[in-house]
């Protein structure tokens, strides 16, 4: 008997994540991660600079990261998956088992999740265990900041499975993710208040709300995120325009990989 | 083993049945209306030049491809309506795919074996055994991303035969492998006929086919041509063509008197000493040419066929094919 689709799910989930394991991205990501903990812990007493006092400031500092960590997880962990199936041709090996495309998606998909949220919870761990043994206090804040960024990495890991989903080069996927959130979306964020629009639909603008919640208001357009000056984005609709992207992009990832040919 | 409780619930199915199959890339017509079954326990070769139609035959009936009309179904289950289901049954090695290379072939074969629902006591009773099968068993904990292409294959193989399918679609099977390997392969394939599978086996090489099929579907521009047994098919060629050797060269008259003898169609001179004849009448022909050649004082060394009856069966309807 053919196993269940949630029991495929899982089986593609499990060997995905086994590819990320066993190679360098993880790794990688992981060094990164240590790196910026480490630069923000360490420089300051370096440079004879104090700490901030209080545990928003203080992980303030590393959450205008996050949104740069959360694109690159999305573009390491997501962008490639399907497009490799094809330009790799895995899925010779792959798609002739008796299993729906829909399914090795949503495999995939969750593999892709539950290794960016790992490398997300890393950083924000980091940044909370040296926020309690610096200032010696935590606050909800920092925790909702960090719900905020698994949020912001469902919408870009929905949007990279579209593009995985409809390119035929891992590389122009890879760059094009990337770019997307670096770049195209913070310019269109950034232009858009000059024609009088609020940007609350672009995601990197709406992940305003990471570093907002913990009393940064003042939100700049940087690498992998941020609105542009006088836009705050609401915490609520932010979420819901990271739903949005992240159901829109599974959802027409799977559509279109259902639908595309193994001709090459 | 589940392939064997599946089998009983496909058995009433005829295990290939492509029903005015059709595919098209644009203006490019892959498949014309391709009408072809294959009942259980029949080895078929599926023979044709590049671009023939053979691969986008059989990545249809594996769900890899849409066709522009027409049905394939497997053991009576249309595969474009329940891929599942029409997939549980059969095992496919598909051009030379590519692996994981971060998992070992013990691994892959795992992988394959929890989507198809294998109980990992199965999947390790049977990598076992298909790894052996291939040659690859001392190679089972190597990451794959240190495989040749031919030991590759022998993966692609393996994960073929890991859940005993009822039916095995192979495309090109002993590309990429050495000699012995080919040899090997051969070995497998005729022990699964053996065991009474149904095998649907595309090939360039027409000696594979003789050897390991029982009948064969010749296909061109994406036409069926021919579709009979190999045996009936080999028997039914009417014209062969033999390489031979005399003592001395033929001379000029020798080879305007021999073009003259019923029977030959075509004579090639391949150097001084020897022709290439082609010639008609079967084994008839072939005896009426050779008895000319003594009675006329040719020295005759060797005269021997010049590849199989098939084989210029199937160029015959290829050239055929090709003029029209």
């Amino acid at each position: 008997m053919t196993p269940s689709p949630l029991a495929q799910v899982i089986t593609v989930a499990s060997y995905e994540i086994r590819k990320y394991i066993r190679g360098r991205r993880l790794l990688g990501i992981l060094i990164l991660v240590g790196l910026i903990l480490a630069l923000f812990i360490g420089l300051p007493p370096a440079l004879s600079i104090p700490y901030a006092s209080t545990p928003n400031a203080f992980v303030s500092t590393f959450a205008t990261f996050t949104g740069l960590l959360v694109v690159l997880s999305g573009v390491l962990f997501a962008a490639d998956a399907l497009v490799s199936e094809h330009e790799k041709r895995t899925g010779y090996f792959l798609f002739p088992n008796p299993v729906r495309r829909e399914v090795l998606v949503l495999g995939k998909i969750a593999a892709s999740l539950i290794v960016s949220a790992a490398v997300i919870s890393l950083y924000y761990g980091g940044a909370a265990l040296a926020a309690l043994a610096i200032t010696h206090s935590l606050t909800w804040d920092v925790g909702l900041s960090y719900v905020y960024a698994l949020a912001y990495m469902l919408a870009v890991v929905g949007v990279a499975y579209l593009v995985s989903a409809t390119f035929k080069s891992t590389v122009a996927a890879t760059v094009l993710t990337f770019f997307l959130f670096t770049l195209i979306f913070s310019i269109v964020g950034a232009i858009l208040p000059a024609a009088k629009i609020d940007p609350w639909f672009i995601p990197t603008s709406a992940s305003g709300i990471i570093t907002n919640v913990l009393g940064r208001a003042e939100v700049r357009p940087g690498p992998g995120g941020g609105a542009s000056v006088g836009f705050v984005p609401d915490p609520a609709t932010s979420l819901l325009v990271f739903l949005a992207y992240a159901i829109v992009g599974g959802v027409l990832a799977i559509l279109w990989f259902r639908r595309r040919e193994l001709s090459s | 083993m589940q392939s064997q409780k599946g089998a009983k619930s496909v058995a009433n199915g005829v295990p290939v049945n492509l029903e005015g199959l059709g595919k098209e890339y644009g203006h490019f017509t892959a498949l014309k209306s391709l009408n072809l079954t294959v009942p259980a326990g029949t080895s078929l070769g599926f023979l044709g030049p590049n671009g023939a139609g053979k691969s986008t035959t059989i990545k249809i009936m594996t769900n890899l491809i849409r066709p522009s009309r027409g049905h394939a179904t497997l053991f009576g289950i249309d595969v474009r309506q329940e891929p599942t289901r029409a997939l549980a049954h059969i095992g496919a090695v598909i051009e030379t795919p590519e692996f994981y290379g971060y998992l070992s072939p013990l691994e892959t074969l795992a992988y394959a074996g929890r989507l198809r629902g294998m109980s990992s006591k199965e999947i390790e009773h049977r990598s076992e055994a298909v790894l052996k099968e291939v040659k690859l068993n001392e190679w089972a904990d190597h990451r794959i991303q240190e495989f040749s292409k031919g030991m590759k294959q022998r993966v692609a193989i393996a994960q073929a035969l890991l859940h005993e399918p009822e039916l095995l679609v192979l495309d090109e099977p002993t590309s990429g492998l050495d000699p012995r390997g080919m040899a090997e392969v051969r070995d497998v394939i005729k022990a699964l006929k053996g065991e009474g599978r149904t095998i649907f086996m595309s090939s360039h090489l027409l000696g594979e086919v003789q050897e390991v099929c029982d009948d064969v579907a010749l296909l061109n521009h994406g036409e069926l041509l021919i579709h009979g047994s190999v045996r009936d098919l080999s028997r039914g060629s009417d014209t062969s063509t033999f390489q031979t050797s005399f003592l001395r060269p033929p001379t000029p008259q020798d080879l305007e008197a021999l073009a003259a003898v019923p029977g030959i169609v075509e004579i090639k001179n391949e150097g001084d000493s020897t022709i290439d004849l082609r010639i008609s009448g079967g084994e008839e022909g072939q005896a009426r040419v050779l008895e000319a050649m003594v009675s006329r004082g040719l020295k005759v060394i060797t005269y021997r066929p010049l590849g199989s009856s098939l084989e210029q069966l199937y160029l015959d309807r290829i050239q055929e094919s090709d003029r029209l």
